[in-house]
């Protein structure tokens, strides 16, 4: 926040981290940290990266967050810098740039509260695939069946349901559901 | 990719189900679009999640602490044009000079309980400037030869318990969960403000042997 900034942003409805309160700034980033949580965790699928990547979000942020910025402002930060680190991540895991991954990391910033957000996304996703597709996803990962537990309730053997599941992913990373 | 995409692709899935990091190698990128699905989907399975608390107090430490770890001074951010966020800041948090890199904070050396030394070698086996990876019992270790002198730090990522390697074409210890990087002496690599490796005691016999403090 600058001094030339409009009196409107400064002290209307903006929340603004008054120095030197660094309690009350790090308040505001941990609030903000568990929605970037939230969001790197529906990217990654595991907590362990998920700690990880959002650790690196706080450390990376923390000159912003110390100048005093309304929490709007800081959101806007930390999402920026939460993609750049999955952007990152994603790259390094992959071995590839992050201009070759761009299209599927879903990198869009949430609209709706996590609660909402990816939940909805999956079940919209889930519902433009083919039957065999949309069940062979929802039952290994929904209902957190086993290969051989999916091959039973589909009538179908192990390796089938092992190229049926890669298949139906692939299937599924090409729909681009919008967030 | 090795062997059939479609083991590859369910090993990564069987790993993401049961609450495993996301282990990739050589080859994965292949099937890119159906591993950053599987993913997405093994991270919306239970809804949203939360922070675990013991994560959230490790944050809110950090952040805490983040104003020792150095910022820049009113003036020198004058002088290197950012006056306006300075002047924005007050300068409750700018009250270290400049630099590039936040100072390292001091780190107590390895000492085992049951403490020995242990033979890692010969000098000469050791190349200048070089690290290389010893073992001392259960002491880890990066031992790097000057000259005739020898220096060395834990292989244990200060940040996370990783393993790190040593990248001898750019001379820094990597580790391997995530890009944290540090010098030869231990000092962590970039902005991030890591604590520096733990030194580990190491030593020159008058035979020239390497002699590294491990455990029994």
């Amino acid at each position: 926040m600058t001094p030339d900034e409009p009196a409107a942003e400064r002290g209307g409805q903006a929340e603004v981290v008054q120095l030197p309160n660094a309690a009350r700034a790090t308040d505001i980033a941990l609030r903000e940290l568990e929605l970037v949580y939230a969001f790197i965790y529906a990217r990654v699928g595991n907590r362990a990266d998920a700690e990880d990547l959002t650790q690196q979000v706080a450390l990376k942020a923390i000159p912003r967050l110390r100048q005093g910025a309304p929490a709007s402002a800081i959101r806007g930060y930390l999402f920026a810098t939460a993609r750049s680190v999955l952007g990152g991540f994603w790259s390094t895991r992959l071995g590839l740039s992050e201009a070759e991954l761009r299209e599927d990391l879903a990198l869009a910033v949430p609209t709706s509260p996590p609660s909402e957000e990816g939940v909805e996304t999956v079940q919209k996703l889930l519902a433009e695939l083919s039957d065999n597709y949309r069940r062979v996803l929802e039952l290994r990962f929904l209902h957190g069946y086993s290969l051989k537990e999916v091959a039973a309730e589909m009538h179908s053997t192990v390796g089938a349901i092992k190229v049926m599941q890669l298949r139906a992913l692939r299937a599924a990373a090409k729909l681009r559901v919008p967030e | 990719m090795n062997g059939k995409p479609e083991n590859r692709v369910e090993k990564i899935v069987t790993d993401l189900l049961r609450g495993r990091r996301l282990k990739l190698r050589g080859g994965d990128a292949d099937e890119k679009e159906a591993i950053t699905m599987a993913a997405r989907l093994a991270g919306t399975r239970q809804g949203p999640q939360r922070m675990r608390p013991e994560f959230r107090k490790r944050l809110a430490r950090e952040l805490e602490a983040a104003p020792d770890a150095g910022w820049m001074t009113r003036r020198a951010a004058l002088v290197a044009g950012l006056g306006l966020a300075a002047g924005a800041a007050g300068g409750g948090f700018l009250s270290r000079t400049l630099e590039p890199h936040p100072p390292a904070r001091p780190v107590a050396a390895i000492e085992p309980l049951s403490a020995r030394w242990i033979d890692v070698g010969g000098i000469d086996e050791f190349d200048q400037g070089e690290g290389r990876r010893v073992t001392a019992g259960g002491v880890g270790a990066f031992v790097f030869r000057k000259g005739d002198a020898v220096s060395a730090v834990s292989s244990i990522c200060s940040h996370l318990p990783c393993e790190l390697s040593w990248k001898s074409g750019d001379g820094h210890l990597l580790c391997s969960c995530h890009p944290a990087r540090f010098t030869a002496d231990g000092k962590a690599i970039g902005s991030y403000g890591l604590t520096a490796l733990n030194p580990v005691h190491v030593r020159v016999t008058a035979a020239g042997r390497v002699e590294v403090l491990g455990t029994e």
